[in-house]
């Protein structure tokens, strides 16, 4: 570039011919920053804030001019001298290109300037950089995320310290939805699938309703293609920890108004690696083969069709998909509970999968529809779930659970737990511009929930649900630099969860003359719930710097499990009891921002401050129970008040035009302020951690196309803060690699990103792993390979 | 080299108030982190001692069907205990492993058609933090079914204390005809 800008300085020359001219896109949208070569001459142009430019000093005669632009088809063309008015050059986009990156950069600064609350979004590339063993595990890195993991595929998110039900997950604006309180499942969304990720960290009740309490993971599968365009991706991924492979291949076409993408991902995992030859299940010392952590391996099948029509004042998009996994669970335990383990049958082979397993299904169906009016913009969300989900144990007489299992059950005795919930949403959001500086959007959310139940071990009733929420909410420009929003929801749900009887007999009383009774484990219960919450926001954003606070309330309505579980969780050793009589978790959050960005340096941080009047907390009692806890300890859902703070930290500092420093950094301290735990923290407290980042980038290097490579220090503090059952967990440091780029082989475009993750192949306990209570450690060095390789045609479909 | 010029001359380029404003960011944040309220809470587990003299049973102990034992075990915390249970079942699948690190010998496998359970939970005295047990127990050797299958259980002790941590110990015993 600077090389460029001088030889247009020194463009004075005898000729006094000029060159002049304007570059746009189809849309006649002004190209800045366009480059201009004459491809005969050493002479060159960049293209100004209206596509236009200017090249002095030309003599007359006949020039080959290319013109190119990051993201579009470059285009050549004669030219001769000279030209009675400025030419036009329109350059077409590439179809479902990956080159987007500076728009959608562009997009997410802008998202960051307009929301009052504290988010992040990403696109593919990042997750493609960042690939972990889940959607979570590549969001990891960002500051205030966290997940809860079992295995090396399976994660839930946590924002800021919490998770489970108090994040909501959306996916192509409907609300996912599958049994989202259990510690030992995942998500069940597909990574690959992905094209961008928006989290807003902190209650977002207000837009998405109950759950958004802690925060919100909202993404969008693959863009539409460009018009008359057809085209694909394919990815190829491996692992060495866990010998994964997997790869995702997607093609999408559009022709005219009609749009259509096909995607498939396969992966198929082993073991995973820990750097240890044993294991401490309490005093009892589980050896392993080979490091491998014992029947941790998976296999996912996904499948997603989209296709919709786009016209001028109307969009609609349908999307089906299907994510089906299966994964084993750690051999030496199931939960807590240390198993035998026959090592000739579960050493043959890290890849096969034994018992404990999961299985799940998840089919969707999602219809988005938007009208457009000159002033106004109409969303219809339409969408279909069933999530379908099994655990799989050997049978064990458990409890007074029959030793011979009897014929008469409709349940196979090795089938722990079954879970079918259908889910129904429709959700119609309104958009209208009232005055050129307020916009007024309102909308309605709603959601009909029936979950079945089956198998040996009860933990949640079988359920339906139906929640409805109306909001309104209005963002005012004060001045260009200054904005004001504010907005109230109502929300009305009700539960209700049917009667469950055990399907063994239990002794009422403990002495000789047994006389056996089906205990009632669930009454049938109904409940009805409603809420009113509101936000308020403010906005400045001064040049380079933006200011933001948010005041607002929260909500999130109790689920069954918190209402009615009754049962024994022999893999915690907990007899868990709901509360029927609990009310709806308040939230009231402070979030403040702050941030600065220039072309070299940018950093930023985001406080907040978070009171909750009535948190839902499973406490852990000092009793035993005899007969419907089977000897185990009490735990029961009861509320507290709870005071959390904390806030991420972020820096980046260009060192040289090819280096760059970064800092990023988060906190959160919780503390129940009443109730039997008053003191304590909230369980699955993520301890305080930062990531020292140096990142070498560069335009090209050699034949690659925006090289980078990437070194990140993970410090992670000890959690010493801590609540009954967890332990204490100590600090930790990590190094993690990351490099990549893009080549051309062949003139196909291929984009390449390797990672090292654990470097040092260090052994450390994650606080936030289910696995943390049987010091199970993280995984070892772990190295990760990702080839994405974009094809397309130009061809007329 | 000129790569480094430039490095200076952007550092020179960022104005001394924007870095008065990230320090006082970075203070804010580095005391938000530091300060942690500390209220002394407990975070110790209660102890299950099985190494007391009579201490019984332990790892590998033989019981015998219709003769009566004395559970014995020292329970302590550094606060207050809570309550405690224990939970008798068979291992004839060899479907779980004990607690401890043991070495003892299991028989064969074995399908369970008629073994002996026995699961119920005892109170300690409040406000106790350290309690010795002393309960005579006897494990019947029959019931109208008929006898007890014998051979290999879990001798499972679970204990809380008055804050809800626990400790369990599941122990590897024989409950034997005699």
């Amino acid at each position: 570039m600077l090389a460029l800008n001088s030889i247009i300085g020194h463009a004075f020359s005898q000729s006094n011919q000029e060159l002049k001219g304007t570059v746009t896109n189809e849309k006649n949208k002004p190209l800045k920053g366009a480059l201009i070569k004459l491809v005969q001459l050493n002479k060159g142009a960049i293209t100004d804030v209206n596509g236009e430019f200017i090249i002095l000093g030309l003599q007359k005669g006949h020039f080959d001019i290319n013109i190119s632009f990051l993201g579009y088809e470059s285009l050549t063309k004669s030219v001769s001298l000279p030209t009675n008015s400025p030419i036009k050059f329109i350059l077409s986009k590439i179809p479902i290109s990956l080159d987007e990156v500076t728009v959608t950069d562009n997009y997410a600064e802008n998202r960051k300037k307009e929301e009052s609350l504290a988010i992040e979004i990403v696109n593919e590339d990042y997750l493609k950089q960042n690939l972990g063993g889940s959607l979570m595990k590549s969001l990891e890195r960002l500051p205030g995320i966290s997940t809860i993991d079992i295995g090396s595929g399976q994660s839930k998110p946590v924002i800021r310290g919490l998770g489970f039900n108090r994040v909501v997950v959306v996916e192509n604006n409907i609300k996912h939805e599958a049994q989202q309180w259990g510690a030992d499942h995942g998500l069940e969304i597909d990574q690959y699938a992905v094209d961008n990720v928006e989290i807003i960290k902190g209650p977002a009740s207000l837009m998405y309703g109950s759950d958004a309490i802690g925060g919100v993971i909202d993404m969008k599968n693959k863009k539409l293609p460009e018009k008359d365009s057809f085209g694909g991706t394919i990815d190829i991924s491996g692992k060495t920890n866990n010998d994964f492979i997997g790869t995702s291949v997607s093609v999408a076409g559009r022709k005219e108004w009609f749009f259509a993408s096909i995607t498939a991902t396969l992966l198929d995992y082993g073991d995973f690696k820990v750097p240890t030859d044993s294991v401490d299940i309490y005093n009892y010392r589980a050896a392993l083969h080979n490091n491998y952590l014992r029947n941790t391996a998976g296999k996912e099948q996904n499948f997603h069709l989209s296709f919709g029509l786009v016209k001028d004042k109307v969009q609609s998009r349908f999307y089906l998909s299907n994510v089906n996994s299966k994964s084993g669970f750690f051999a030496n335990a199931h939960g807590l509970e240390p198993r035998n383990v026959d090592t000739d049958v579960h050493d043959h082979s890290n890849r096969d999968i034994h018992y404990p397993y999961q299985k799940v299904n998840h089919f969707k169906v999602i219809n988005t529809t938007t009208l457009w009016q000159e002033k106004s913009r109409l969303e219809i969300d339409l969408g279909y779930q069933r999530n379908h989900r099994e655990e799989w144990s050997q049978y064990v007489q458990h409890g007074y659970m029959p030793a011979i299992f009897p014929d008469t059950l409709d349940f196979n005795m090795d089938l722990e737990r079954k879970f079918i919930k259908d889910i129904y949403a429709a959700n119609v959001k309104f958009f209208y511009q009232a005055t050129g500086k307020t916009q007024l959007n309102s909308g309605i959310n709603s959601e009909f929930k029936d979950n079945k139940i089956n198998g040996r071990g009860f933990i949640i009733p079988a359920y339906n649900q139906v929640n409805i929420g109306a909001f309104v909410f209005a963002r005012h420009e004060l001045s260009q630099t200054k904005q004001f929003q504010a907005g109230i929801r109502f929300d009305v749900g009700r539960i209700k969860t049917s009667s469950y009887l055990d399907w063994f007999p239990s002794p009422i009383d403990n002495s000789d003359d047994l006389e056996g009774k089906f205990l009632q484990r669930a009454a049938s219960l109904n409940r009805t719930f409603s809420n009113f919450t509101w936000s308020l926001g403010y906005n400045l954003n001064p040049g380079k710097w933006n200011y933001k606070v948010n005041v607002g309330k929260s909500f999130r309505m109790p689920i069954p499990k918190e209402l009615a579980a009754n049962g024994v969780n022999y893999h915690r050793f907990s007899y868990e009891v709901g509360n029927p009589d609990l009310s709806p978790e308040i939230a009231y959050q402070l979030d403040l921002g702050i941030a600065f960005s220039s072309a070299r340096f940018a950093a930023g941080a985001s406080p907040f401050l978070n009171y909750f009047s009535n948190y839902i907390y499973l406490n852990p009692t000092s009793g035993h129970d005899r007969l419907y806890g089977n000897g185990n300890q009490i735990f029961l859902y009861t509320q507290s008040q709870v005071l959390r703070y904390g806030g991420e930290f972020h820096t980046h500092y260009e060192l040289l035009n090819w280096l760059q420093l970064g800092i990023i950094g988060e906190y959160v301290y919780s503390r129940q302020l009443s109730g039997e735990k008053k003191g304590y923290t909230l369980p699955f407290s993520p301890p305080a951690s930062a990531i020292i980042n140096l990142k070498y980038h560069e335009e090209t290097l050699g034949g690659l196309v925006n090289p980078y490579l990437s070194v990140d220090y993970r410090i992670t503090a000890a959690q010493n803060n801590i609540v009954p059952p967890e332990v204490i967990t100590k600090g930790y440091q990590v190094f993690n690699v990351g490099m990549g780029g893009e080549v051309n082989l062949y003139k196909q475009k291929v984009n390449l990103s390797f990672q090292v993750q654990n470097l040092l192949n260090k052994k450390y306990f994650n606080h936030t792993s289910y696995y943390r209570l049987i010091n199970v450690p993280e995984p070892g060095r772990n190295f990760i390979v990702n080839m994405n390789i974009p094809f397309y045609s130009n061809k007329p479909l | 080299m000129k790569k480094f010029k430039l490095f200076t001359r952007n550092f020179a380029q960022i104005k001394m108030k924007t870095l008065k404003y990230i320090g006082l960011l970075a203070l804010v944040f580095i005391f938000s982190v530091s300060c942690d309220p500390t209220e002394e809470t407990d975070t110790e587990k209660p102890l299950i001692d099985l190494s007391i003299d009579d201490a019984f049973p332990n790892s590998c102990a033989i019981m015998y069907f219709d003769e009566p034992f004395n559970f014995k075990a020292y329970f302590s915390d550094n606060f207050a205990l809570g309550s405690y249970s224990i939970d008798i079942h068979n291992n004839f699948d060899h479907h779980s492993h004990s607690t401890e690190e043991d070495d003892c010998t299991l028989d064969d496998k074995k399908t369970a058609t008629h073994p002996f359970v026995f699961i119920n939970d005892y109170e300690i005295p409040e406000n106790s933090s350290s309690y010795e047990t002393d309960l005579t127990m006897t494990i019947p050797s029959a019931d109208e079914s008929g006898l007890f299958q014998e051979g290999d259980y879990h001798f499972y002790i679970s204990l809380t204390d008055k804050e809800g941590w626990s400790t369990q110990k599941g122990l590897s015993v024989k409950i034997l005809h005699k």
